[in-house]
């Protein structure tokens, strides 16, 4: 293992920031926390890099206990959202900076550094300074001297959050093959889940100092855990339908979704007894004019947003109101429509307050 | 700069002479006042060239034989180079200390998680609350048990001490201003606090460092009161002997214009040496962000 992080919690005063956080993160493996403001992903890489002391817990690095090691004795290397360059220095002073101070010769100093900005397209702005640089260059600067010295372990926080769309696109791709290339295990910290899913080999999605479900992007995608879970990923996010046990039979508020259930989703509903569970379905797996189709329901089109590719239609049963994802449509608002759930798509989600089975 | 947007403006503008007139009145208006700033110092200047006969003249005279028999009077009957060399000594080391001592509290109640740090910053404040005044008679007694009276030991203990307050406040503000990111990839790099402070902190710290310098050494090179009643011969400063030309008789302008003619000189060469630093403070704040 790479690194390990074992139940680290993070307290302020009466404020728990990180609560019992657990993973392990495997060698050359790109390990995404995913999580909206203030649900602790930023503190737990921040106790990974040594920048804050945990309140309680262990992280481990190469096997080697390193939870209240200085940052500069645990191989690592950090990109910041604001990029973190030294503003008094060029822009080769400042990727040659990490081996300077680790007194590394000077010759050897110099083909790294060209290397490294060569690889990274900056090797033309070496004599400028951070200040004369567009916010792509700088993050390209902050990358080249997080990996000037080849570290063991990659933290990124934000890197790109600054950067506009366009260029953030450009930069995710290549910042994904960059470290997939040199095979450095990265943990990075980010709130869109966009980025997240196209970067990641695991997401830890985040909430209140938790991890509530950790898994491959597609897995986390396929089979949220938790109303949150199903909320934060995907846009527009999962459907959500309150189910219930009432007498040994699992409900939900469209009924056909609940008998869309598998058989292990229905067991493990039935299990949850009187817990808060919902029917979740994507709005991409749901199909409109589903005529013959198996648990078919009769829906009213509410509005309709084209986007080019696909159309989102927004539909109401009653008081319920959720989304479908579909093809080019001809339906309009106020039409009746029969929408039926792609069979194996329908999902068990727990209410926020189930703690999962980890 | 302003100058070539003038000729600019004639040359390829004849038809706006409204223009032309802003910028000689914008001119007219620089020059009044520079020149209401930089009277006194030339009647400073003038003053001390002047004989007793000239500087006591009425009107005035604007044309005089200059003669430096003020500052002969300065140096050789009033030991002003003993003085000069007592300020110098005792302004520089108090100010290289409260500037050392200062920014070294500053810098851990920027940055480091102190319990009760407000109260702390709070209580070095107060030591300025006080007015001076009120501190002579206890810091005489103390400097007579000790037998520090009339030594430079006591002025420069003083001079820190009345330094380090606002030296802690305002390099608090300007480490503040530092972004923490930067002082964390510096650890991240490899650097211990220590390093991370010398190598990365210090140096954008310097534009202030210069700022904060100059005020306290001139707060120091001009203070008179303690320097009066804390020294009596071997420790006297530069005020002192200034405002020993002023007699309860009659006051000998031309010794005192010499004396501030000799006080000013060191402010100036400061102002001049930090004024890169100065300057270069203004350029800073566009690398943020």
């Amino acid at each position: 293992m790479s690194v390990e992080i074992n139940r680290v919690s993070k307290r302020f005063g009466a404020l728990t920031v990180v609560d019992g956080v657990s993973v392990d993160i495997r060698d050359g493996e790109f390990f995404v926390m995913l999580g909206s403001s203030g649900c602790g992903k930023t503190t737990t890489l921040r106790m990974v890099a040594g920048l804050e002391m945990p309140s309680a817990g262990s992280i481990r690095i190469k096997g080697r206990d390193v939870t209240y090691a200085e940052p500069r004795n645990r191989d690592i290397a950090m990109a910041f959202q604001d990029y973190g360059l030294y503003p008094h220095m060029t822009v080769e002073q400042n990727i040659e900076f990490p081996l300077k101070v680790r007194k590394v010769a000077e010759g050897e100093r110099k083909a790294k550094v060209r290397d490294i900005a060569e690889r990274l397209g900056i090797a033309e702005f070496l004599a400028r300074r951070p200040m004369q640089l567009s916010g792509g260059q700088r993050q390209r600067v902050s990358l080249a001297r997080a990996l000037v010295r080849n570290p063991h372990v990659f933290l990124m926080d934000e890197p790109l959050s600054n950067l506009d769309a366009k260029l953030r696109a450009t930069m995710r791709a290549e910042i994904k093959q960059l470290v997939s290339r040199l095979g450095i295990t990265t943990i990075y910290v980010t709130h869109d889940q966009i980025e997240a899913m196209a970067m990641a080999d695991r997401i830890a999605v985040m909430s209140n100092g938790r991890m509530v479900q950790i898994g491959s992007p597609l897995e986390v995608y396929d089979r949220p855990k938790t109303k949150f879970v199903a909320g934060f990923m995907g846009a527009p996010p999962m459907n959500l339908f309150r189910g219930a046990n009432v007498n040994g039979r699992v409900t939900a508020t469209i009924q056909p979704f609940a008998d869309g259930l598998s058989d292990d989703d229905r067991a493990s509903a039935a299990a949850l007894g009187g817990a808060e569970f919902h029917v979740g379905i994507r709005p991409e797996h749901l199909v409109l004019g589903a005529t013959g189709m198996p648990g078919v329901v009769n829906a009213q089109v509410a509005f309709v947003e084209p986007l080019g590719a696909n159309t989102n239609v927004y539909l109401t049963v009653g008081e319920l109101s959720f989304v479908a994802n579909v093809e080019r449509t001809s339906h309009k608002a106020g039409d009746v429509v029969e929408v039926a759930a792609r069979p194996g798509h329908l999902r068990l989600v727990t209410g926020d307050e189930v703690v999962p089975a980890a | 700069m302003a100058a070539t947007d003038f000729s600019f403006a004639e040359n390829r503008q004849p038809r706006h002479p409204a223009r032309l007139l802003k910028a000689a009145a914008a001119y007219l208006a620089a020059l009044l006042a520079t020149a209401f700033f930089a009277f006194p110092v030339y009647w400073m200047v003038a003053s001390a060239l002047k004989s007793d006969v000239d500087v006591a003249a009425y009107p005035p005279r604007w044309s005089f034989e200059p003669t430096l028999q003020n500052f002969h009077k300065l140096f050789n009957e009033l030991g002003a180079w003993q003085a000069f060399q007592n300020s110098l000594f005792i302004v520089g080391i108090a100010t290289c200390l409260a500037m050392i001592f200062g920014t070294m509290a500053a810098y851990a109640l920027a940055r480091f998680d102190i319990g009760g740090k407000n109260v702390m910053a709070f209580e070095i404040l107060s030591v300025r609350m006080l007015p001076p005044i009120v501190s002579v008679i206890p810091l005489f007694i103390i400097a007579r048990q000790l037998g520090l009276f009339d030594t430079p030991w006591l002025l420069i203990a003083v001079y820190v001490l009345n330094g380090l307050p606002f030296v802690v406040w305002v390099m608090r503000v300007f480490i503040q201003e530092v972004p923490q990111s930067i002082e964390e990839a510096a650890l991240i790099d490899g650097c211990s606090r220590y390093e991370c402070f010398w190598r990365i902190t210090l140096p954008l710290l310097l534009p202030g460092l210069a700022a904060t310098m100059v005020i306290v050494f001139m707060f120091a090179w001009n203070e008179y009161l303690l320097a009066s009643i804390l020294t009596s011969r071997d420790a006297r400063t530069l005020p002192v002997i200034a405002a020993s030309a002023i007699q309860p008789k009659a006051i000998s302008w031309g010794l005192s214009s010499a004396a501030g003619v000799i006080m000013s000189l060191p402010v100036v060469v400061l102002v001049l040496l930090m004024q890169r630093y100065l300057v270069r403070g203004l350029t800073l704040g566009a690398v943020k962000g």
